[in-house]
């Protein structure tokens, strides 16, 4: 019995014929209140947008108002791991092809047919030179050229000839970056101390060097050589600074590729890669940052 | 007690004649207690009860009988009511209300973690903190009332009574005195002055006993038993006494005819245990709060999921969303606030003698429409006291305030003198020893009632009485039968000189002044005339008719040739003159108001509350009582006296003209319920007279039924079924029963009336101011969903994470919360009507309304403009973020570009996510600034009410504080992932917090200056 009179009064609620009431409203109570509130929120929304242009006008064009958060740069490579893991079939194309489908599509920006025009790129040069000062970030110079960068330079890592980047043979080419950050300058290492000693020779002017090892005491001798290849090995300085993308809308950033050449197979192996710099630190909760980790997994069985 | 009673008196007693023992339906099982008592005994022989349980009136029962009947009947003891283990009542804290809503929430929160643990490899856990936070607060919020309502328990259990009960049992011809328990049916029991009645006996004989019967009955006279049947109605007769009276004074032997649970009292105890209680007023409100909030929810989820799948979400992160959802319109810390709110409303209540049992209880006084109050005890101080006097022609008036306060007369006239000395002597009571030290009226008295008052009144008029009395020896005394219907002594004068002997008297007035031949006028005697006469009838009529108990004086000076000293004068075989006296004048007494009660009566009234009194009294002692404290109000008038000042039969009089009436409880039963809800509809003032327990159940069922939310007040094991029945139920701390404490809610501690005004200012007040901080608390609910929401719509990386919602929920907004419970009233809530339950609810659409479209959305814009600050100023434009969500999220990207180019690491992006999150978060504190502080009034300016709450601005400093600790503090990013902010962020809600207090002062404006306007009927909540 209550159910029923519950019910009744739902429907009642939905539509009351008697008094013409829509859900506990009439047809002019509802216009009023949604009247009221389409008002109320076009207010708000203008207020709001109003904020956020005031907003917008503190802001530089050319750079961020803070960058703490994004200095130190992090340290990316292509392909992109999941979960710091790349395992693959050496014997299996479906293993490895999104691998290598990342780094075609990764190194078609680098192509040289987008290097051509002259007003946007110049060279500068395949030895690693001093900074490319371009003048000040705020001045009225308008864009700002950028160096080129020719894929060749990446050896059997260019993917000019080996489509597979190295993955057909079990030797993968990995490419690696230094993110990029506005305005910032990287600066190579000056003292030697925190370098270790098999990646001193490494060290050499106006590069930030790069360098890989494994990670864990027994993997010792197990990831073999590791081939670098980019100008002096690592990141030269005449790539830096970075204008933003405003004023330096073609930048290259410079690349290294690491190509595995004598990796043990069919065992998980753990590789640090790591850059070098005054102005480079690493975090322990950011993997990323100056350095990352790659677990690496090559079967050929 | 028969003497000094007005003929109306009389009349009201016989009308209880028909009183059948059948009466009234009620439900189910209590259909057989809510019946009248089923005794018959009283109409037996005393041989036939004797035969009726295989006893001796003389010899008692037999040790082996008794043995038997014990076995039988079990323990002459009531029931204790089914205490509810602790364990069931920790439960019920726990599960009981709105806890209900958080379970479901934390199950909903596990419940997605199942989910999204069964399916993803590596599980946010968001959901399973969330979870066990919300189980956490709902287990702490439940163990924190559960002590709060243990320490009302404890304070309600000191109020027992633990000295085991003696009996006087006579059994094989020898007196033993056993265990009250022991008692069996047919005992013969015998039970003197100051005993308390171990069973419902059957009376075999008394001498001068009198029992006082107020806690079952509500008459405040002790009633005198004998032998005889005087009564079809067994609770009228005079030959049965009530198990748990007391018996006042005399001797008296009777029967056990019932014992435990089946005496007159265990009935109305087990009736009481057995009421089912409805839910209290704010038990409601909450639930209907929780209606609309799951109702929000639940729109809000499923409008979101369809949402979600029309933009392509697999039906799994759906689901999530939609448990998201509805578990973030979960407010988690309202639980808290309320609990906190309502005990310190009760403690405060608790400093002003209010005893509340339950902590819902607390608001419920608040909600009362109908007090419905009994007499004796509670409204009266349940003492006799002398309330007026006649000599000299004159009615005079004595005080019968607490403090002595009142009026007085002339202490100087000679005819007062006689009638003091009168009183004094022909008076058997006298102080109990070692109480010189107590104010008069405070001391103990052995004796009558009516003698107590008559040598309280005394003693404060014209000093000591046993002074007086040592100095006029006692020679001889006719104590009080009902035959003679008068008490006489004879004394021996003060002036040693004087070998004449002075004889006292008093009694029935009519009896009196039958043996009067003159009378005392101003100090003279004078002859007693017609004129005379009339002039004592009408003064013993008014004085009846106020609804006193009347008693005549009279002496005379016994001519020393006739009655010479050492006279031997024979009480039993009169050998004096009894005639021929004079008289002096009447003195009549009354059970007073209290003092406190009439104002507070008249506070009810202008409150909008209804104030009914139910008595088992006598109707015209009942009417005067009413009319004293204002009950029934100057100019009211009954049927009865509108048909008695027109000269007309009552039939004839319009029952609509009169607003106020008198009802008997014997026409009480004739009342189909139409005519009982016609009367409680129709008049605003109702007495209710000799009413018996089950009916006083009944009224209030019959309020309840109109709708009213009623409060009961009593003291008596009569009202406790009516106490239990009530929405709320208000016992007495010094006077009352046992029973009728453990059936009320809250419990007077100082017996005084007028704490119920206390009571329902504070009950209105926390109503009030629960709304106000459920207003505030709901607010912020909108800046912590809308995040979420726009996280799913424009996949933008998350503004407020599930960590800092637990920060703003059950941190920073809670003290601001609670501090509204100290604000003060905005205008007088003793001078508005009492809330409609069916239209004022504690959370209705306006609030929802305000809290969620208005405020809560400007708070919601405060934040996203906080959010886009941050991330803008990191690098990610407000255009950038739109659509970025997947990648954001996406731990392998390490290189996401922002609005400039630069390349942003997984873990460097998430960091500025966090610190947009704590930026989100204070900025939430800072618009609830704002927000606490248009909350403080509903309709006043905060330039009207001031900011003079000092809790509510230590809430806004502490917030503040906590707010800047959970950013800056080192670890903070380790522990909640929250990260200091650079100085200006802080700064970013601010405009909002402005535009928020303008907006709500510019309403509230309007509120002001259109009363009944849009504004009023759309906003105010």
């Amino acid at each position: 019995m209550p159910a029923k009179q519950d019910d009744g009064g739902w429907k009642k609620f939905v539509w009351d014929s008697d008094k013409g009431e829509l859900l506990g409203r009439t047809g002019s109570s509802w216009f009023k209140i949604i009247a009221f509130y389409v008002v109320f929120y076009g207010c708000l929304a203008g207020i709001f947008i109003g904020t956020i242009q005031a907003l917008l006008l503190t802001l530089s064009n050319y750079k961020p108002t803070w960058q703490d958060r994004v200095a130190p740069p992090g340290l990316s490579h292509t392909p992109r791991s999941d979960k710091a893991e790349v395992a693959f079939d050496m014997k299996d194309q479906e293993t490895y092809l999104p691998y290598t489908k990342a780094l075609r599509d990764f190194m078609t920006k680098y192509d040289e047919k987008w290097q051509a025009d002259k007003m946007k790129f110049e060279d500068c040069g395949e030895e690693a030179v001093e900074y490319k000062n371009r003048g000040d970030l705020e001045s009225d110079v308008g864009i700002r050229k950028a160096c080129r960068f020719s894929r060749s330079w990446l050896g059997p890592c260019s993917g000019l000839d080996d489509p597979d980047f190295g993955f057909k043979e079990g030797k993968p080419c990995f490419i690696v970056k230094l993110n990029r950050i506005v305005n910032f300058r990287p600066k190579p290492p000056t003292s030697n101390e925190s370098i270790p000693d098999e990646a001193q020779p490494k060290v050499q002017p106006n590069v930030i060097p790069i360098f890989c090892t494994n990670r864990r005491e027994e993997d010792a001798g197990k990831v073999g050589e590791v081939k670098y290849f980019g100008i002096g090995g690592g990141f030269p300085m005449q790539y830096y600074p970075y204008y933003g993308k405003l004023l330096h809308p073609h930048y290259l950033q410079p690349l290294v590729a690491l190509q595995f050449a004598n990796l043990t197979m069919n065992t998980e192996l753990r590789i640090e890669c790591k850059v070098y710099g005054d102005n480079i630190d690493y975090s322990d909760k950011d993997r990323y940052q100056g350095r990352f980790d790659l677990k690496l997994t090559i079967t050929n069985l | 007690m028969g003497y000094g009673r007005s003929d109306s008196y009389r009349v009201a007693t016989t009308q209880d004649k028909d009183k059948s023992p059948k009466k009234k339906k009620g439900g189910k099982d209590m259909d057989e207690l809510k019946k009248e008592v089923p005794i018959t005994e009283h109409k037996m022989s005393i041989e036939e009860v004797c035969r009726k349980f295989q006893t001796d009136c003389v010899q008692g029962l037999t040790n082996a009988k008794a043995a038997e009947y014990l076995i039988r009947d079990g323990p002459n003891a009531l029931t204790p009511p089914p205490t509810t283990p602790e364990w069931v009542k920790f439960c019920r804290q726990l599960f009981g209300g709105f806890s209900v809503l958080l379970w479901t929430g934390a199950i909903l929160c596990f419940l997605a973690y199942a989910i999204q643990a069964a399916t993803e490899d590596d599980p946010a856990g968001d959901n399973l903190y969330l979870g066990i936070v919300l189980t956490a607060v709902v287990v702490i919020t439940g163990c924190f009332s559960y002590f709060q309502e243990a320490k009302s328990s404890k304070i309600m259990e000191s109020f027992k009574n633990m000295v085991p009960q003696q009996a006087l049992v006579i059994r094989e011809g020898e007196k033993v005195q056993i265990n009250a328990e022991e008692v069996v049916g047919g005992d013969l029991v015998e039970v003197k002055g100051g005993d308390r009645i171990p069973a419902d006996i059957r009376v075999v004989s008394a001498h001068g006993c009198k029992v006082d019967n107020s806690s079952l009955t509500g008459e405040s006279e002790p009633q005198s038993r004998s032998p005889d049947n005087t009564h079809d109605n067994p609770l009228e007769t005079r030959n049965v006494a009530f198990f748990s009276t007391n018996c006042v004074e005399g001797t008296a032997r009777g029967i056990v005819i019932c014992t435990g649970d089946r005496t007159v009292m265990g009935r109305i105890a087990t009736l009481t245990s057995g009421l089912e209680t409805g839910k209290t007023p704010i038990a409601k409100e909450i639930e209907h709060f929780i209606h609309i909030i799951t109702g929000v929810a639940v729109f809000l989820g499923v409008t979101f999921f369809i949402l979600a799948i029309v933009l392509g979400y697999s039906w799994l992160e759906a689901v999530i969303f939609l448990i998201g959802i509805i578990v973030a319109n979960v407010p988690e810390g309202l639980l808290a606030t309320v609990t906190v709110c309502l005990t310190l409303t009760a403690k405060r209540m608790a400093k002003k003698n209010c005893l509340v049992k339950n902590l819902e209880a607390v608001e419920t006084l608040g909600s009362t429409s109908t007090i419905c109050s009994d007499k004796t005890g509670t409204l009266t101080q349940n003492r006799m006291t002398v309330a007026h006097m006649w000599f000299d022609n004159q009615i005079h008036e004595a005080d019968t305030t607490e403090d002595q306060s009142g009026a007085s007369f002339d202490k100087s006239s000679v005819t007062w003198l006689s009638l003091a000395r009168v009183a004094g002597l022909c008076n058997r009571a006298q102080f109990k020893a070692g109480q010189d030290a107590l104010p008069i009226l405070k001391r103990d008295v052995a004796g009558d009632a009516s003698e107590s008052a008559l040598l309280k009144c005394i003693e404060l008029c014209c000093g000591s009485v046993r002074a007086n009395r040592d100095r006029n020896k006692k020679v001889a005394e006719i104590p009080f039968n009902s035959t003679n219907k008068y008490q006489l002594s004879i004394h021996e004068t003060e002036d040693t000189n004087d070998n004449r002997y002075l004889l006292v008297m008093k009694g029935a007035p009519e009896r009196i002044l039958d043996c009067c031949s003159t009378i005392m006028v101003q100090g003279k005697e004078q002859p007693m005339d017609e004129e005379l006469k009339e002039s004592f009838q009408n003064a013993y009529m008014e004085l009846g008719g106020l609804g006193e108990r009347v008693l005549g004086f009279c002496h005379t000076m016994l001519a020393e040739d006739q009655y010479p000293k050492g006279f031997a004068f024979d009480t039993d075989d009169v050998n004096f003159q009894t005639d021929q006296l004079c008289f002096i004048g009447l003195m009549s007494m009354i059970d007073p108001p209290r003092a406190a009660v009439p104002d507070a009566v008249g506070k009810c009234r202008s409150a909008g509350i209804k104030v009914i009194m139910v008595t088992g009294d006598h109707p015209i002692t009942a009417k005067a009582i009413a009319k004293g404290v204002g009950i029934i109000s100057e100019g009211n008038e009954t049927v009865e006296d509108i048909a008695a000042r027109l000269n007309i039969p009552v039939s004839q009089v319009n029952p609509r003209d009169a607003k106020a009436c008198v009802i008997h409880g014997t026409d009480l039963k004739d009342l189909s319920q139409d005519q009982m809800d016609d009367i409680l509809r129709n008049h605003t003032e109702i007495v209710f007279a000799r009413t018996s327990p089950q009916q006083k159940l009944i009224i209030v069922e019959g309020c309840q039924r109109l709708g009213a939310i009623v409060a009961v007040t009593g003291d008596g094991v009569n009202d406790s079924p009516a106490l239990k029945k009530a929405d709320i139920g208000v016992a007495m701390g010094i006077s009352g029963s046992d029973v009728s404490k453990q059936a009320a809610d809250m419990i007077l501690l100082d017996d005084n009336f007028a704490s119920i005004v206390t009571g329902v200012e504070e009950g209105r007040l926390i109503f009030d101011n629960l709304k106000k901080s459920i207003a505030y608390t709901l607010t912020s609910n909108i800046p912590e969903i809308t995040p979420f929401l726009l996280f799913i719509c424009a996949n933008i990386p998350l503004p407020l994470g599930t960590i800092t919602i637990l920060c703003i929920d059950l941190g920073t907004d809670m003290v601001p919360a609670i501090s509204l419970a100290y604000e003060t009233a905005e205008s007088d809530i003793m001078k508005r009507q009492p809330r409609n339950p069916f239209r004022d609810k504690l959370v209705n659409e306006r609030l929802i309304s305000i809290a969620y479209g208005q405020i809560g959305m400007i708070q919601a814009v405060a934040g996203f403009f906080a959010y886009f600050v941050i991330l803008a100023e990191n690098g990610f434009l407000p255009s950038r973020l739109v659509g970025i969500r997947l990648n954001w999220d996406d731990r392998s990207v390490n290189d996401l570009e922002d609005s400039y180019g630069q390349q942003w690491t997984y873990e460097q992006r998430k960091i500025v996510e966090f610190t947009c999150h704590t930026a989100f978060f204070v900025s939430i504190v800072v618009v609830q600034w704002a927000d606490v502080i248009i909350c403080k009034t509903r309709r006043n300016s905060v330039f009207q009410q001031g900011m003079r709450n000092k809790i509510l601005i230590f809430g806004l400093f502490e917030e503040t504080a906590l707010a800047a600790f959970l950013s800056y503090c080192p670890g903070m990013d380790v522990a909640l992932r929250m990260y200091p902010l650079k100085p200006s962020w802080w700064f970013c809600a601010f405009p909002y917090s402005f535009l928020i207090f303008v907006y709500d002062e510019v309403r509230k404006l309007l509120l002001r200056r259109n009363p009944g306007g849009w504004v009023e009927r759309e906003t105010y909540y």
